[in-house]
């Protein structure tokens, strides 16, 4: 059998009892080796480099989560969880079995052999061998966590709480909030939705999908960062996390005023955004270019030519070249008192059918995050307020959530700094 | 109604299942003459014993897991197996006679099966993967007319823990507790008769309020028999059938029983209209019950319907889907919980040394009982969509974890060969 430190608590326990798998040799190798923290990854080439668009991949293990500061993957899951955990022994239940499949499936290797006892431990929708395939798993809790069910009460991170309606919401609430967020994430949807079915099948006991939304990055167009369904270029302006120091500024919550188990976590924002495409698509070109600031065909701000071009305000006081309500100009004005305010975004492209007028019903499912949520998303999202996009917009979800601490090595699990 | 040109089907006993449940009944009637078995000579760990030398080199898979190549046949089952080793490992087998063979992969002590390979045609290799820890283990092969042949005993040493096995269940385990359910199904259509003779003679007399009163304790009745639908044969859909959600479905004459009569108290039918639905519904019950002595339930059906009774309850109960305007549901899943409880009681001695996750079987039913329980007040069940969120995402959960704990259910009782 698999080595399971956590068996003891499986056969008490009310889950499916987890059939961990056999890791392929180097897959499992590589997971207990890399420990990858902000300097691991500081190596690599950054994701908003307009020349280098090479992946960072992430082992499963280290100080900080895969599938933060890691390029954007092709495919996505995001997830909405209501923990029904009785308690708290129960909770540290779930986020062990969550642990042990996010490790498997991300490391990859053969599915555990089950014999006459039950039915196959896997789905087999990869194969007889369960690939890894750069997945990632980033998991998230909630401000609805910290209630009363699981003495959790005082261990809130800060800034953490139930997401806001804002000026322009128009939330629905059964696509809002939740305990515990999850993001798959894959260059594959196959490999996204194999982990969605082996996680869910691993917890159904424990928890419940509240909302679910995919989406999918497109390839860039013809080249630089990939373009939303408004057809413009979204996210040329990234921070530079691929810089540790940038990171630890921006994205990591470390020491301060934080409850100590936050370390090496991050405010996670997550915004469903309905985009009202045909009205878009009736929109002219320059009206649609100085809502924006930049230019569609290649993403240069309007006052550059090259996507990657930094727009020079401070030359433009007026909003003569890009207007003042400029989406670009509202969201990173930079300026020296702005510049902690920046986040680090991590959306994808939504596409689910149609609406009950005839339109499509696409959008955005925005993802960002931050080391302090009021400093950057709230300020940010207030600087926005009003902008003529708006009109063509209409956030109707989403949450805040805070995303775990990385798991360090075999023996540790997603939550550990939380619970124990 | 399946028989409608329309295509109107039933939602339940599903079609897939009972295809399936035919192939178990035909491999397990196979079995019905038994003859000891052939045992083999013990070969020791790596000694080569008395059998012929098959160099069985372990290739370069791509699965990055060890292979070994294995015979099939009753003449040198499970020859090739020479170095035994520990861990996740797969034996790729050969069918190297003229016969379609069953392959099992036992602990020839114990019979305890840790893999199988049913149906390996004369000339084909199949894979088995199997996770090993130290103990003794043997081939056998079982093919059809012949009896059962196991290979040499081959001892992985050291101290590895053994991975998953069971003991099979044969067609005589099974046959004294279906026998037993048998008679306490028999049991409860008297309970049945009893009831729909009580809402005839209600609807009858044209006391509609004692009609609606009183056609959940007998609909109940029948939800809890839950195993014995496909033994009822076409008494089920008269009894409990559905049709399509096509429009003016409802309409269809062939609507009986059960749901037809919930659809009219709860439209506001007449009881005029009712009676002959009624008088058809009472006299179903009563020619079930007066043939079921005859009746003859299947043994190979026992594990699959203690898993399928929760997995129709998900599909059809949860999600109102049979629901006729009564908004009973979560009554009819608290009495399929009670008709799971019923089989699983009959099989429970057998499954005791088989099922590892028992306990947590056991707590998953007192959970997923305790949740439909609270949604009963004073004998008025909440609609499934008057569920709160949190409500709904509970008896989700429950049932979602239930069903995982069941699953191993049907596959421990699919009925094996043995010998």
């Amino acid at each position: 059998m698999t080595d399971n430190p956590h068996s003891d608590l499986h056969r008490r326990g009310f889950l499916r009892g987890a059939a961990l798998g056999v890791g392929a040799v180097g897959a499992v190798a590589g997971g207990a080796t890399v420990l990858a923290g902000s300097a691991a990854t500081a190596a690599t080439p950054s994701a908003t480099s307009p020349a280098a668009p090479a992946r960072r991949k992430a082992g499963f293990h280290g100080v900080h989560q895969a599938g933060i500061v890691e390029d954007v993957q092709l495919s996505t899951a995001f997830l909405s969880l209501d923990v029904t955990a009785a308690d708290r022994r129960e909770l540290t239940e779930l986020l062990h079995t969550v642990t042990e499949r996010a490790r498997f499936l991300t490391s990859g290797g053969t599915p555990a052999a089950l014999g006459i006892t039950d039915s196959p431990s896997d789905s087999g929708t990869l194969g007889p061998q369960v690939p890894g395939d750069g997945l990632t798993v980033t998991a998230g809790v909630g401000a609805s966590l910290f209630d009363g069910r699981f003495g959790l009460a005082d261990r809130k991170p800060l800034r953490l709480t139930r997401m806001p309606a804002f000026d322009d919401d128009d939330l629905d609430e059964a696509w809002c909030h939740g305990d515990l967020s999850l993001q798959l994430s894959a260059p594959h949807a196959d490999t996204v939705l194999h982990a969605l079915r082996d996680i869910a099948r691993n917890t159904r006991g424990g928890m419940q999908v509240r909302w679910r939304m995919d989406g999918f990055t497109s390839p860039p167009r013809p080249s630089g960062t990939p373009r939303n369904h408004l057809g413009f270029k979204d996210g040329t302006a990234n921070p530079e996390v691929a810089d540790p120091a940038v990171a630890d500024h921006l994205v990591w919550v470390g020491a301060g005023a934080e409850p100590a188990w936050t370390a090496g976590g991050s405010y996670q924002v997550v915004r469903l955004i309905r985009m009202l495409v045909e009205f878009w698509d009736r929109v002219s070109i320059t009206e649609q270019e100085r809502m924006l600031g930049r230019t569609r065909d290649t993403g240069a701000p309007l006052d550059g030519s090259h996507e990657f071009d930094t727009p020079k305000f401070s030359q433009d006081p007026a909003g003569d070249v890009i207007p003042l309500d400029s989406h670009i100009r509202l969201a990173n004005p930079r300026t020296a008192k702005t510049e902690n305010s920046r986040l680090l975004r991590r959306g994808y492209n939504y596409d689910r059918g149609m609406d009950s007028n005839g339109n499509l019903d696409m959008g955005l499912v925005f993802v960002c995050y931050q080391q302090d949520l009021e400093r950057q998303f709230a300020a940010v999202q207030q600087r926005l307020a009003g902008e003529p996009m708006v009109d063509y917009i209409s956030p109707f979800g989403g949450g805040y959530f805070y995303a775990l601490p990385g798991v360090r090595d075999r023996t540790d699990w997603l939550g550990r700094a939380l619970l124990a | 109604m399946s028989a409608e040109p329309d295509g109107i089907e039933p939602p339940h006993p599903p079609s897939s299942s009972r295809t399936h449940l035919v192939r178990r009944w035909q491999a397990a009637a196979a079995v019905v003459v038994v003859a000891a078995a052939v045992t083999a000579t013990v070969l020791a760990a790596g000694s080569g014993g008395g059998s012929p030398r098959t160099d069985a080199k372990a290739t370069a898979p791509a699965d990055g897991l060890r292979h070994t190549a294995v015979e099939v046949s009753t003449g040198t089952c499970g020859r090739g197996w020479s170095r035994p080793q520990a861990g996740t490992q797969v034996f790729d087998l050969h069918n190297t006679s003229g016969t379609a063979s069953e392959v099992d992969l036992t602990d020839p002590r114990t019979g305890r099966i840790f893999g199988e390979v049913e149906g390996l045609a004369p000339g084909t290799t199949r894979p088995m993967t199997v996770d090993l820890g130290s103990g003794s283990y043997a081939f056998k092969c079982l093919q059809d007319d012949t009896d059962a042949v196991t290979g040499p005993t081959v001892v992985v040493a050291g101290r590895q823990p053994q991975g998953p096995a069971a003991a099979p269940v044969n067609q005589h385990d099974l046959i004294p507790p279906t026998l037993a359910y048998q008679k306490w199904v028999g049991q409860r259509i008297g309970e049945l008769a009893a009831g729909t003779g009580t809402l005839k003679a209600d609807i009858d007399r044209g006391d509609l309020a004692a009609a609606r009163r009183d056609w959940l304790p007998a609909h109940l009745v029948y939800e809890r028999m839950g195993a014995a639908y496909d033994t009822f044969g076409d008494a089920d859909a008269a009894i409990n059938g559905t049709v399509a959600r096509t429009p003016g479905a409802v309409d269809d004459p062939d609507f009986a029983g059960f749901h037809r009569i919930e659809y009219g108290l709860w439209h506001g039918e007449s009881a005029a209209s009712l009676r002959a639905p009624a008088a058809a519904l009472d006299s179903a019950v009563r020619t079930l019950r007066d043939g079921w002595s005859e009746a003859r339930m299947d043994p190979a059906a026992m594990g699959l319907r203690a898993h399928e009774i929760i997995e129709n309850a998900e599909q059809f109960e949860l999600t109102a889907r049979t629901d006729y305007g009564s908004g009973t549901n979560l009554a009819t899943a608290r009495a399929n919980v009670d008709g799971t409880r019923a089989i699983l009681g009959q099989l429970r001695s057998l499954l005791v040394p088989r099922d590892a996750g028992l306990a947590k079987l056991d707590a998953a039913l007192d959970r997923t009982q305790a949740a439909l329980d609270a949604q009963q007040h004073g004998g008025t069940w909440t609609p499934v969509d008057r569920l709160t969120h949190a409500q709904r995402q509970q008896i989700n959960a429950d049932f979602g974890d239930l069903l995982e704990q069941l699953a191993p259910v049907a596959a421990i009782f699919e009925v094996r060969r043995t010998a």
